[in-house]
């Protein structure tokens, strides 16, 4: 038996799978019945949700079981050639990228004025990928003035695209 | 046949204006530029313009995004040359000989043939969007819960299975979770709320527009983002204007393609991208040179950029009479469709006939200015190339946050917009299949009514569902995809068919 990629977190995933599909079924099988309106018992809500939730534990189960006969309890093989400075630098541009993203959209847009969080984000983001220290200041002068002029260009062109001629309210 | 000449004709008649010029003209350029540019794909440039185009007229706005769509994927031809980065997943299989061919400083011939392929690719698939669209809703009249039943099932086995041909497995997980998801909120039979958990945003179910700009725009940029950035094979470009003797030889892998690629299409979920390499795969078996095949063939080029843009008619139709979209970027068209009142599925023959039409002349429109762009464009469309990763994701994540906010102002759906990208990025580096659990998104509450309406039209009696003529197709046909997915049942075709050729 060969082992197969990802077997580790596809074993993982299964579990999960089976434990969603339970608690689907389950929290279905307790929905409402509305045998007090007197419907057809064949239309009450929770039937295809409970069907789905069975489908979902199943195939939870096939995966999990695969993945145990496949390798999933010994070492796992990597999913590509990479080096490990590598696979740290992409896990670094990974992190960055997604805090950047949920700062934006769930820290600053609604809570701040929608030119102002887009204009500091498009700015922040360029320059957090951009600024390297080891370069010459005037090659940073220059990175950090093109991320003002796009960040600038962007808090002035999506409001106006967005307000002004699709008039949309934002937040 | 005549009458159809008549909606054809007066569908021509609504879009001879110049508004419609000005309209193809930009969309089919952004599309081709997203689809040019690595990380923006097909879906997430129609998805962004429904954002935008909701205030337009039904007529504009459907033909903005099939220009979008149309343009997008022949884009993705470009960075599949140039990078051999594919712009979109369709354009995974014009990776093997389009970059090939530009490393032999055959770049612009390459593009030319990518550009000529795509055309005549769209062209065959739209010929069969007009004769198969109205012969397929009238078929879809005799369709009743039971059949609308095994179609969603159908749909979801067969996209799961050909979109994940290595481990059909993940491909029915992630088609069963959109349908799963598709469950949440009020159902439409008795308005019951289900899985919403005292959470009255949830009550109005997950909205199709974020749910896709998450899946297909977020997790791209986290994707983009994470991996290192690409260099360009080239940046000197010879002649784009393909040699008609070159198309002449291909003839008979371009006009094959077009009609894998339309068939492919067709099959709901599957798309563009199955479509390419299943012509590929075809292309190869059949050719002389087919020892060229990933070292820069040109016919392998022809064979992957046809039956991509073949799928996309293909995809329309059944989305058009049917309800069920062949592709991820046909479901955000029918979405669109619907946010604008039109309504695809059976009854459109008999509704409005002439939109059928109207969609044939927005697709032939959006694929003559494909071509135009295409070739006039080569060398401005390589300076798109060069734009940084850096400075171009921030603005393209701001339009993916405000755009599904723009649909209904609830921030709400900024958030169910990055709950799916963190959840598609999350499945997609597991290497589940996207396509799935987007159809299986749509095809929920089809799933949810058709069975229940069924069991109540039969009193409870299974034996219709097996038995009427149709539904038998469906469930037989989907029976068989499954068993031929078991590893036990594919070692035993392998040996039977060793056997026979020894």
């Amino acid at each position: 038996m060969h082992t197969r990629p990802l077997a580790r977190a596809d074993l993982i995933t299964g579990v999960i799978l089976v434990v969603l599909g339970v608690a689907a079924f389950v929290e279905s099988w307790g929905m409402p019945r509305l045998e007090e309106r007197n419907i057809n018992p064949w239309t009450a809500p929770g039937l295809v949700p409970g069907m789905l939730g069975i489908l979902i534990a199943l195939l939870g189960t096939v995966l999990a079981l695969r993945s145990a006969f496949a390798g999933a309890f010994g070492p796992q093989l990597p999913l590509d050639d990479d080096t490990p400075e590598q696979r740290r630098a992409a896990w670094r541009r990974l992190v960055l990228c997604s805090t950047l993203c949920l700062v934006y959209s769930v820290g600053l847009v609604g809570h701040t004025p929608f030119w102002f969080a887009t204009g500091l984000f498009v700015f922040t983001f360029i320059v957090s990928f951009e600024w390297e220290w080891d370069e010459a200041w005037a090659s940073r002068a220059r990175k950090l003035g093109i991320a003002a002029a796009i960040g600038f260009l962007a808090a002035v062109a999506i409001p106006y695209l967005f307000e002004t001629l699709f008039l949309v309210r934002l937040p | 046949m005549f009458e159809g000449l008549g909606h054809l004709f007066d569908a021509f008649q609504t879009f001879a204006n110049f508004t419609t010029l000005f309209n193809v003209c930009w969309a089919t350029l952004v599309g081709i530029t997203i689809g040019a540019l690595p990380g923006l794909t097909a879906t997430m440039g129609v998805a962004l313009l429904t954002t935008l185009t909701y205030k337009m007229v039904p007529e504009q706005a459907i033909l903005v995004l099939i220009s979008c769509y149309v343009g997008a994927i022949y884009g993705g031809s470009r960075s599949a040359i140039l990078l051999n980065i594919p712009g979109t997943p369709a354009n995974a299989a014009t990776t093997l000989d389009g970059f090939p061919l530009a490393k032999q400083g055959r770049a612009g011939e390459a593009m030319g043939l990518a550009t000529t392929s795509s055309m005549i690719g769209t062209f065959i698939g739209v010929f069969f969007l007009a004769l198969i669209a109205p012969a397929l809703a009238e078929i879809a009249l005799d369709f009743q819960s039971y059949e609308y039943f095994w179609l969603a099932i159908f749909g979801v086995v067969i996209a799961g299975q050909m979109c994940s041909f290595d481990d059909a497995l993940k491909g029915w997980i992630a088609g069963f979770l959109g349908l799963f998801v598709a469950m949440i909120g009020q159902e439409g039979i008795h308005a019951e709320e289900r899985f919403v958990f005292g959470w009255s945003e949830l009550s109005g179910g997950i909205a199709l527009i974020p749910a896709l700009v998450g899946t297909f725009g977020v997790a791209e940029i986290l994707t983009v983002m994470r991996n290192r950035a690409a260099e360009m094979a080239t940046s000197v470009v010879d002649h784009v204007i393909p040699r008609w003797k070159d198309l002449w030889d291909y003839r008979r892998t371009v006009v094959r393609s077009g009609l894998i690629g339309t068939a492919v299409g067709i099959i709901p979920g599957v798309g563009e991208d199955i479509g390419a390499w299943i012509s590929y795969a075809a292309a190869r078996r059949a050719s002389k040179e087919r020892e060229l095949f990933g070292k820069g063939s040109k016919e392998g080029l022809c064979a992957a950029e046809t039956g991509n843009n073949a799928a996309i008619p293909g995809a329309i139709i059944p989305a058009l009479t049917l309800a069920v979209p062949g592709s991820a970027p046909a479901a955000v068209l029918l979405a669109a469709m619907l946010i604008h009142g039109l309504r695809p599925g059976p009854m459109i023959m008999i509704e409005s006939p002439d939109f059928v039409f109207q969609v044939v002349w927005m697709v032939v429109l959006a694929t003559i200015a494909m071509g135009v762009f295409g070739i006039l464009l080569t060398r401005p469309l390589l300076k798109i190339l060069k734009v940084p990763r850096e400075r171009l994701m921030p603005v393209v994540f701001v339009l993916c946050v405000i755009g599904p906010y723009a649909i209904t102002l609830r921030l709400f759906d900024i958030y169910v917009t990055l709950f799916f990208g963190v959840l598609g990025f999350i499945l997609r580096e597991m290497k589940y299949p996207m396509a799935p659990l987007v159809l299986g998104l749509i095809l929920g509450d089809i799933l949810d009514k058709s069975l229940r309406r069924a069991l109540v039209l039969s009193d409870g009696d299974f034996t219709p569902f097996f038995f009427r003529p149709i539904s038998a197709v469906l469930w037989i046909t989907t029976a068989l995809v499954i068993i031929s997915a078991i590893p036990a049942v594919q070692r035993g075709a392998a040996r039977v068919f060793n056997w026979k050729k020894a």
